[in-house]
C-alpha cells in the first residue's frame, strides 16, 4: 500500500484561504481516487513563510511513498527553496501530490510543469486583474 | 491601433465579433480522427456491445444502446477515462490551433479537463439553462472550443445570443424583470442563433454571450466536447491557473523573464 502523509495549511497561501476541514476532505477524496493510503494530515504553522511542519515531514519521507499537499501554492514562495523541495522528492524516489490541482512531482519533467505554474502565478500579480478591468 | 493581421485573420476576427462565434473546417483531420478513436475506445470500455456497430451509428443512436437512467454515471465514467489519456489535450489543441492563434494568441493556457456533453433525444436531465460563463466565475478573456463528434443541428445542437442584443439582455437582467433562467430564455429566444455544425468542423464561441441548450427533439444523440482557452497572462477570475487552467504554449522569453532578477546594488 502506498502510504502518504497529508499536508494542509492554517493560513492563506498566495491569496487563497481554504478551511482546514475542506482541505482534508479534498485530500482524502484525492487519495481514494489515486489508490493511496492516507495517513492523516499535518497542518503547517500559521506564521508567515513557515515550512517547519513540511520540513519535519521531509525528514521522515523515507518511511512514506510520498506527501499529498492540498495545493501547489502551499510550497515555499522562494524559488530556490521550492526547487530544493522538488529535488528532495526526486532524489529519494518519492512523490509529492497536489490534491486541488491533481498534479504530482516525481521527476524533473513533473517539477518543471509545476514550477511554470508557480512562476506564472507570481507574475500575474504584476499583470492587470479582472477587478482592475471591471468595477464589479 | 495598428493592425498587421492578414486579410484572412481579419475576416475570421470580424466574423467572430459580428456573430459571436466562428465555425471552421478542422485543419488537422488526423487529430480529429484520433480524438474520435479515443472517445469510441472509452465508450466501448463502458458499454459492452453484443455486436460490432459502425462508429457513427453508435454515437447517433447511442440512446438505443443504454438504459437512460444510467446516463450520468456512464457520462462521468467516460469523462474520467478520456481525461486519463495523456494525448487528448494536445490533439484537442491542434484541431483549433490556427483559429486560437488568430482570436486569442499563441501563448495559451488550456482548461485542465476537457468536458464531454451527451444529449440523448428528449432527455431533460442534461440541460444547460441559458447562461454566460462569466456569470459563474469565468474570465471574459476565455474562449470556448466546441467540437462535435456527430452532425449537430436544431435542438441537437446549442444556441448562442446574437452579440448585437447583449446590451438588451443585460438590461433585462439589471431590471430583474425575469426571475428564472427559463423566463429569461423565453424573453430572449427571438435573439438567439442555433448552431448548425457538422462532424469535421469546429466551433469557437464567445462565452460572454448567453448560450445553452434545450431538450434535444431530434432523433439522434448529440456528442460534443468543450474546452476553454485563454492567454496565459490575461486576467483570471474564479477559474485559476493551476487548478483550472494550465499553460500549454508558453514562450521561452516569458520563462526567462519570469526567472530574471535585476542586479542588486549595495
Amino acid at each position: 500500500m502506498k502510504k502518504v502523509r497529508g499536508y494542509n495549511f492554517s493560513r492563506e497561501f498566495m491569496g487563497e484561504r481554504v478551511p482546514q476541514h475542506i482541505q482534508n476532505i479534498v485530500i482524502r477524496q484525492y487519495c481514494q481516487s489515486m489508490g493511496l493510503h492516507y495517513m492523516l494530515s499535518s497542518t503547517e504553522y500559521s506564521m508567515k513563510n513557515s515550512s517547519l511542519i513540511f520540513d519535519q515531514i521531509l525528514d521522515e519521507i523515507k518511511n512514506l511513498h510520498g506527501v499529498v499537499a492540498y495545493s501547489i501554492f502551499q510550497l515555499p514562495e522562494n524559488n530556490l527553496k521550492r526547487n530544493n523541495v522538488f529535488l528532495k522528492f526526486i532524489k529519494n524516489k518519492k512523490t509529492l501530490y497536489f490534491a486541488n490541482e491533481g498534479f504530482k512531482v516525481s521527476n524533473q519533467k513533473d517539477a518543471y510543469r509545476v514550477e511554470m505554474i508557480w512562476l506564472i502565478k507570481k507574475n500575474l500579480i504584476k499583470c492587470p486583474s479582472a477587478k482592475d478591468i471591471w468595477a464589479n | 491601433m495598428l493592425n498587421f493581421a492578414s486579410k484572412t485573420e481579419r475576416k475570421i476576427s470580424k466574423d467572430f465579433e459580428r456573430k459571436g462565434y466562428i465555425i471552421q473546417n478542422v485543419p488537422d483531420i488526423k487529430s480529429l480522427e484520433n480524438i474520435k478513436k479515443i472517445l469510441l475506445n472509452s465508450i466501448n470500455k463502458k458499454i459492452k456491445l453484443k455486436k460490432k456497430i459502425e462508429p457513427n451509428n453508435l454515437l447517433d443512436f447511442f440512446h438505443n444502446k443504454i438504459n437512460k437512467k444510467n446516463l450520468n454515471s456512464i457520462r462521468l465514467d467516460i469523462i474520467k477515462d478520456l481525461n486519463k489519456n495523456k494525448k487528448l489535450k494536445e490533439l484537442y489543441y491542434l484541431i483549433a490551433k490556427p483559429f486560437l492563434d488568430i482570436l486569442v494568441g499563441n501563448e495559451l493556457a488550456m482548461q485542465t479537463r476537457i468536458n464531454l456533453s451527451i444529449q440523448l433525444p428528449r432527455d431533460k436531465s442534461s440541460l444547460l439553462p441559458v447562461h454566460s460563463d462569466v456569470w459563474s466565475g469565468d474570465s471574459a478573456f476565455e474562449i470556448v472550443v466546441w467540437l462535435p463528434l456527430v452532425d449537430c443541428y436544431r435542438t441537437k445542437s446549442m444556441y448562442i445570443l446574437n452579440p448585437s442584443k447583449l446590451n438588451k439582455v443585460n438590461s433585462i437582467i439589471y431590471k430583474n424583470k425575469k426571475n428564472s433562467s427559463e423566463k429569461l430564455y423565453q424573453s430572449i429566444q427571438k435573439y438567439i442563433n442555433w448552431i448548425n455544425i457538422k462532424y469535421g468542423q469546429v466551433l469557437l464561441f464567445n462565452q460572454i454571450l448567453p448560450h445553452g441548450n434545450r431538450i434535444n427533439n431530434e432523433k439522434e444523440t448529440r456528442w460534443s466536447f468543450n474546452c476553454r482557452f485563454k492567454g496565459i497572462f490575461t486576467p483570471y477570475r474564479d477559474k485559476k491557473i493551476g487548478e483550472f487552467f494550465e499553460p500549454i504554449t508558453m514562450k521561452k522569453i516569458s520563462e526567462i523573464a519570469m526567472r530574471y532578477n535585476l542586479p542588486k546594488i549595495k
